[in-house]
């Protein structure tokens, strides 16, 4: 068991450099130059259609370029067949074998590499510790739940100790609660097995929970690439601000610039300090993100950043959403933690002033 | 016994009363055209052969069993192997066994490659293996004589390209029968086969080949498993008919190579020997039995788990 775990600490590198993909007319991947780390947790991000999958089969070998390359450890493999690449997929929907057992299905890479029996059987116990499944290997894979299968799926993968895993929104077919289980996991076995994994969801809050870092993807091509840190609260652009979280647009107009830092004027004429993407210089106007839960809504006083009315109140449970018509006619929303019981303290029609702390907003490229 | 317990037994009674009576139909067609001919083909089997035909009715004798594989010697009464009979009897598990294969190596890639088209071309591709049907068996045997005759397509040209300098003596051959009838079958091995690949998970594949599985790997661990279920139904459909054939063995076999089809219509026709036909009409239906157990049972071994 602890043998397995520490001889496949190597996670491969990946470096997709200029791919492009066209099926037909249509143009799936747009120029898209990644570079990710070896033993990291990465995640394309993005709606559907965005070509997040397409990447992801191009990695695998499914898939072949239009144009552009791809490097497993800096080694173009962009030539290689599937069954020629270190690289192994859990899939969407598992595409486990419905004909073999749970330990045949596991077992099954490491037979098509020719491995002696007992190495397979050995591996194959261990794969089924790992994902909690001891004494399940002579069941047939149709008797297992979602979940069970899910795990199986994995330790298939796993069980060649490929350099790469590849993961196609693995989790989408699960429950809520399942999902959420396994997304911690998951990300246990990435770090027990030291593999760098690379996960394809169009799930913010999956993304958020477990990457290490995370590319967003629009349109075929990649918006931003970056922390969950980076992602949710310095957001490059509109796309990134908008598909994930909620977030608030403010209008404004660049005053300064010093160093990372800029002075905005708002509409209101109130004056924050905003950070901005490291590759633009911010001039002219320009539109400022504020994350729902970074502002605070209370009675409007003279320094107020913003000052607008109460137009609804919506209750959540944990946290309480307080929708604002600002005076220069756009909406923002406040979103407070209920830390006590009762009431929020406003009510529809309200006047209030909302204020946030300096380094919150965000200037976007834009 | 009480009066409810009566109620039921009665309520079941008249249960079971009426689908018996909704089931008549059905059961006596069955019974008419399917059980009642084979009760009749195994009463003559045991019946003693009449002079020009038919049988002489309850005169019972084990003659026409006795000579499906055995013969009385012409000189001295003694009885020895009918070697005529049991050579065509091996000749149509042979030539069944081989059509079979045939039908498959030829059918499977076909029913492959039309399962992996995109779908609306898929219902051409299968329209146009179902083409064949549309003609008469015999118009198509002739057809197929037309072809691999001497002086027919397939020799002219083969000379004509310089291939060969004689004609090929194909027709009036086993090869002719094999030809035929693996023609005459194909549809029905490709049908199944496709109705099975159709269903198959090609996501499946792909997870073959991403766990290093190489192509032969990925037909034989994965692809042929899953499709089994064609493999059999198609197999069962094919050597079941291949067994009787009777039109393409007479127009394309000719008279040397009769087949157990031909046999048996020998002894209805010319024969004059009733029960032997019969006996043999029965053989070949428990070889069919024997045949399908034994293909069944092993196909069916190690598929475990699906369904």
């Amino acid at each position: 068991m602890t043998e397995s775990r520490t001889t496949a600490a190597h996670g491969g590198a990946i470096g997709l450099h200029g791919i492009k993909k066209w099926f037909g007319n249509f143009q799936a991947v747009d120029n898209v130059t990644l570079d990710i780390r070896p033993n990291e947790f990465f995640t394309l991000l993005g709606p559907s259609g965005c070509g997040k999958t397409t990447l992801l089969r191009m990695i695998a070998g499914f898939e072949m370029p239009t144009e552009g390359q791809v490097l497993l450890d800096g080694a173009d493999i962009s030539g290689l067949l599937p069954n020629q690449r270190p690289v192994n997929t859990v899939f969407q929907n598992y595409a486990l074998f419905p004909h073999l057992t749970v330990a045949e299905n596991i077992g099954f890479g490491l037979k098509m590499l020719g491995r002696p029996k007992a190495e397979i059987t050995s591996v194959v116990n261990d794969m089924l510790k790992l994902v909690h499944l001891d004494g399940r290997g002579h069941n047939p894979v149709t008797q297992l739940s979602g979940g069970q299968q899910q795990r199986v799926a994995l330790a298939r993968a796993l069980a060649p100790r490929p350099k790469v895993l590849l993961l196609d929104e693995p989790l989408s077919a699960l429950d809520l609660k399942l999902r959420k289980s396994m997304q911690i996991e998951l990300k246990r076995l990435q770090l027990e097995t030291g593999i760098t994994f690379v996960f394809v969801t169009h799930d913010q809050e999956e993304a958020l929970t477990m990457s290490d870092r995370i590319a967003v993807m629009s349109a075929g091509t990649v918006r931003q690439v970056g922390s969950p840190w980076d992602i949710y609260d310095r957001p490059a652009e509109r796309f990134v601000a908008d598909f994930i979280g909620e977030t608030n647009f403010l209008s404004a107009d660049v005053v300064s610039v010093a160093d990372n830092r800029a002075r905005v004027r708002l509409s209101s004429g109130a004056e924050i300090s905003a950070s901005f993407p490291a590759d633009v210089t911010p001039s002219g106007s320009v539109t400022v993100v504020v994350r729902p839960e970074h502002a605070r809504a209370g009675a409007p006083t003279d320094t107020s950043a913003l000052r607008g009315v109460v137009h609804d109140i919506v209750y959540l449970g944990t946290d309480t959403h307080v929708h604002v018509h600002l005076d220069d006619g756009s909406a923002f929303m406040v979103r407070q933690q209920n830390a006590r019981s009762g009431h929020c303290g406003f009510s529809k029609g309200d006047t209030v002033g909302i204020d946030f702390s300096d380094d919150v907003a965000q200037i976007l490229r834009d | 016994m009480n009066g409810a317990e009566q109620v039921a037994i009665e309520a079941r009674k008249q249960d079971i009363r009426s689908r018996w009576i909704l089931s008549a139909p059905a059961l006596i067609i069955i019974f008419v055209a399917a059980i009642g001919p084979l009760f009749v083909m195994l009463l003559y089997s045991f019946l003693v052969k009449g002079d020009y035909g038919d049988v002489k009715p309850w005169e019972f004798s084990l003659d026409g069993w006795t000579s499906v594989f055995f013969q009385r010697d012409i000189f001295d009464d003694t009885l020895g192997l009918a070697d005529a009979h049991i050579s065509i009897i091996w000749r149509s598990i042979q030539l069944s066994f081989f059509t079979t294969i045939l039908t498959l190596i030829l059918g499977f890639p076909t029913a492959y490659f039309i399962a992996t088209r995109p779908p609306h071309t898929r219902e051409i591709w299968v329209f146009l293996v179902t083409i064949p049907f549309w003609t008469n068996l015999l118009i198509r045997t002739f057809a197929m004589q037309q072809v691999i005759r001497n002086e027919g397509l397939l020799n002219n040209a083969l000379i004509w390209l310089g291939i060969i300098k004689s004609p090929l003596q194909i027709i009036y051959t086993d090869t002719a029968n094999l030809l035929g009838m693996t023609y005459v079958y194909l549809p029905l091995m490709v049908l199944p086969l496709y109705a099975s690949i159709e269903k198959l998970d090609f996501r499946l594949v792909e997870a073959g080949y991403d766990l290093y599985a190489t192509r032969f790997q990925v037909l034989r661990k994965i692809v042929i498993p899953l499709v089994k279920p064609g493999i059999i139904a198609g197999s069962i459909l094919v050597f079941i008919p291949s067994l009787g054939a009777y039109v393409i063995p007479r127009v394309l076999g000719g008279g040397k190579n009769m087949m157990l089809g031909n046999l048996i219509e020998m002894q209805f026709g010319a024969g004059r020997n009733w029960p032997l036909g019969a006996a043999m009409s029965i053989t070949l239906m428990i070889l069919v039995m024997v045949a399908l157990i034994v293909y069944v049972r092993n196909a069916s071994r190690g598929g475990s788990g699906h369904v």
